[in-house]
């Protein structure tokens, strides 16, 4: 008798003693929820940032007019280790200059499909108006530490339009020094591209026929390719607890198909002569011809920018770009933003430049007397001499419940300049500037 | 220890008035802040080669743990905790905040069984805890149990933030609030020092916890308080990660007829504990855990030590 109650004893406390042990480890479940719980506020460890924008963008003269909804979505696990996706899509119409200049009579220009044609009146600038276009771009990005000095991050990058598609990958390491005061990064981007114009892939420096019967049209290949390969070297430094600078030199290779292959040149007649100064003829009319490029493009740049933040909170913002590349385009870029910041609400404006100067084988026209031999030319105007200035005013409000409200008008201003021509020409505006107005409303929760 | 300086905080972050905190260089690169709140001298130990970020972070812990002090306080007339007490009988909605309090006390108090209970606080106001013998009357315990009791809330885990309080009820979180204060403060630190290497102990009225081991790999050294003589640490406990809670009546009892009657209540018979230790320490990964673990303990009277030894959790007793 005395040894079974002993034993029914010895069964109680073990009972309890495995309840008392539950008990703790309840407790310890309920007191990290209560501390980790609180800390992430109102966004739950397992929740989602979401950044939704809506984007309009418009030329003056209604040239092009594009709206671009964004969503992207960044699940943080932790601190360092996130997870990003990236969905916009953007639909553009309206009309681009095709690369002809102005001319002293009605210009009539084969569509890119050589289905139709368009006219351009005289002195008015050429513009390419079946320009219309739906672009969906998806992208994601992961990164997370691989231990206490080191992290990475790869991404995939994908988008179509109905001419065109870009298939990216990318893949980044850094390295943290002095007690993650210096990063170190290196980053790759690898990208393989396809073109599909409309109406097939032109020939080069080639009369621009009247319509898709011609036989330019029909030798034409479907598609083509281009391939990207972009490396960034990069450090960041945070130079004291209110101001971090970043140094990057980035690489950048392009190799295949880099022409436009919706733009043209006009051939001005440079005989002297009633028509010296107009447009050539050939075959009985204007002579215009498809432009080419190189197939190839080494870019270098080298990147500064610094962020500091003052003693009322406000931040400015400041970076430089010197890019330069063997197609001989040298771009120098500097922006500014000052962000003023409230309780609950920042007012930010910003200040951008960006000059350029022309790649060799930009023409703005090409001349009768010698266009034949010419291995390269294009007359883009994102080719030529070009300076641009944006003006850009942003205010954001956030919510008590962390979620935030912004909003950003930029207006962009495009000035274009280079050789003035000769005879009749010389009468046309061959450099139109340019002025578009961008609006950003955005949401993040 | 070289005072450095006075870090002034702002007045509408300081709404119980405390002095300033202290701003102290311990070494080279190590710094103590000391401040009072809830009633208890607190210190931040910081061990950072950057000054300018102790002081930001140790700006912050402050007004965090001042925060929390004003907003649960029960000698406030215009805090959450009035706001709570002002609205009875009908439904009512709370933060975010609160209402994580409210769940963890829920678990607590299921996981006690009962004996941890938020809603015990006003059992006080039959008790006098001034080392007399004056117990209180059975009637006045009968009397004040009848608004004491988890479970006579209008609360539901499922809808954890409506509340309906009936009147004469209390909600006390003062008996979790030390810690909690503790554990946020050292959240608020981390934060603040994430992007640098740093080692901090943080430290109120002898519940702290700590964000590891120290800079140079050592362990904390913490002595927990003799209960005859408070000026004499009795054990020396290493701390190399997590925190630790004390509980215990060494100042606060009532004694009669050689029975000691300790600060600590039932909340399910409104009566002292007898028989509990003096002082009890845990060691758990957050203060408040450490502080719910030393308290249950001490509930348990005579049992303590056994209670303790069945969880398998790291503890300090003394009789």
């Amino acid at each position: 008798m005395a040894g079974k109650d002993l034993e029914v004893v010895a069964v109680a406390v073990t009972k309890k003693t495995h309840k008392n042990r539950e008990l703790a480890q309840l407790l310890t479940a309920a007191s990290c929820a209560l501390i980790s719980g609180l800390s992430q506020g109102v966004n739950a460890a397992d929740s989602w940032d979401v950044d939704s924008a809506f984007l309009l963008y418009s030329e003056s003269d209604g040239r092009v007019s594009a709206a671009e909804p964004v969503i992207s979505a960044t699940k943080n696990f932790d601190e360092e280790t996130k997870l990003t996706f990236k969905i916009a899509a953007d639909t553009l119409t309206g009309a681009s200059p095709n690369g002809a200049t102005a001319s002293d009579h009605v210009q009539t220009f084969t569509s890119p499909s050589g289905k139709g044609s368009y006219n351009a009146a005289a002195g008015e600038q050429p513009l390419d108006d079946t320009f219309k276009d739906t672009r969906i771009a998806l992208s994601t990005n992961w990164a997370a530490p691989i231990n206490r000095d080191w992290a990475y991050g790869v991404g995939g990058y994908l988008s179509k339009e109905h001419d065109y598609q870009s298939l990216g990958l990318n893949g980044s390491l850094s390295r943290y020094l002095n007690q993650k005061n210096t990063t170190l990064t290196l980053g790759l981007n690898l990208s393989n591209d396809t073109v599909n114009p409309e109406g097939g892939v032109p020939t080069g420096l080639v009369q621009v026929p009247l319509s898709n019967s011609d036989s330019e049209f029909t030798q034409r290949s479907d598609s083509e390719n281009k391939n990207l390969v972009d490396a960034v070297f990069g450090v960041t430094q945070v130079i004291n607890r209110s101001t971090i600078m970043q140094f990057n030199y980035a690489l950048s290779t392009s190799s295949g198909y880099l022409t436009d292959p919706y733009k043209i040149l006009s051939v001005i007649d440079d005989n002297a002569g009633a028509n010296f100064g107009g447009n050539f003829q050939s075959g009985g009319r204007d002579l215009y011809l498809y432009e080419k490029r190189p197939d190839s493009r080494l870019k270098q740049s080298i990147y500064w920018q610094t962020k500091h933040q003052f003693e009322n909170d406000n931040i400015l913002d400041v970076s430089y770009r010197y890019m330069f590349d063997d197609w001989g385009v040298n771009s120098h870029t500097i922006d500014a933003k000052y962000r003023f910041r409230f309780d609950n609400q920042y007012l930010e404006p910003q200040l951008r430049w960006y000059t350029q100067s022309k790649a060799d084988f930009y023409h703005r026209y090409l001349n009768s007397s010698d266009y034949s031999s010419a291995d390269f030319a294009s007359a883009d105007y994102r080719l030529g001499d070009l300076d641009t200035y944006t003006l850009g005013l942003k205010y954001g409000y956030k919510f008590a419940d962390e979620t935030e409200f912004y909003t950003r008008l930029s207006l962009y201003h495009q000035e274009s300049s280079g050789d003035k021509g000769y005879g009749k020409l010389t009468t046309q505006e061959l450099y139109p500037g340019l002025d578009a107005a961008m609006l950003i409303v955005g949401y993040k929760f | 220890m070289n005072l450095l300086e006075e870090l002034p905080i702002d007045t509408s972050l300081n709404p119980s008035n405390h002095p300033n905190p202290s701003l102290w260089q311990v070494n080279e690169n190590s710094y103590q802040v000391q401040f009072e709140c809830m009633a208890s001298d607190c210190s931040i130990l910081i061990e950072c080669k950057q000054i300018d970020l102790v002081k930001a972070a140790a700006n912050s812990a402050v007004i965090e743990a001042w925060r929390i002090e004003h907003k649960f306080s029960r000698y406030q007339t215009d805090n959450t905790f009035a706001e709570i007490h002002s609205k009875t009988d009908i439904i009512q909605t709370l933060d975010d905040e609160t209402t994580q309090l409210m769940i963890f006390a829920d678990h607590a108090y299921h996981a006690s069984q009962g004996l941890f209970d938020i809603t015990s606080g006003i059992l006080r106001r039959g008790w006098h805890f001034d080392g007399s013998n004056n117990l209180p009357e059975t009637s006045t315990i009968k009397e004040l149990l009848t608004n004491v009791g988890w479970a006579k809330l209008g609360w539901d885990p499922s809808n954890p933030n409506q509340l309906t309080l009936p009147k004469g009820m209390e909600l006390d979180f003062g008996g979790i609030g030390k810690e909690y204060a503790v554990d946020k403060m050292l959240l608020v630190i981390r934060k603040i020092l994430s992007q640098t290497t740093s080692a901090i102990l943080v430290n109120c009225g002898g519940d702290l916890a700590c964000s590891g081991k120290r800079l140079n790999g050592e362990s904390w050294k913490v002595g927990i308080e003799a209960v005859n003589d408070q000026t004499k640490a009795k054990h020396i406990v290493a701390l190399s990660s997590g925190a630790l809670a004390t509980s215990g009546d060494s100042r606060r009892f009532l004694l009669k007829d050689g029975i000691r009657y300790s600060h600590i209540l039932n909340p399910i018979t409104g009566w002292a504990i007898t028989d509990a230790p003096r002082s009890v320490t845990v060691a758990a990964p957050t203060c408040i855990n450490a502080g719910i673990i030393s308290t249950l303990a001490l509930l348990q009277g005579t049992e303590a030590e056994n209670f303790l030894s069945s969880l398998n959790m790291p503890h300090w007793l003394s009789r």
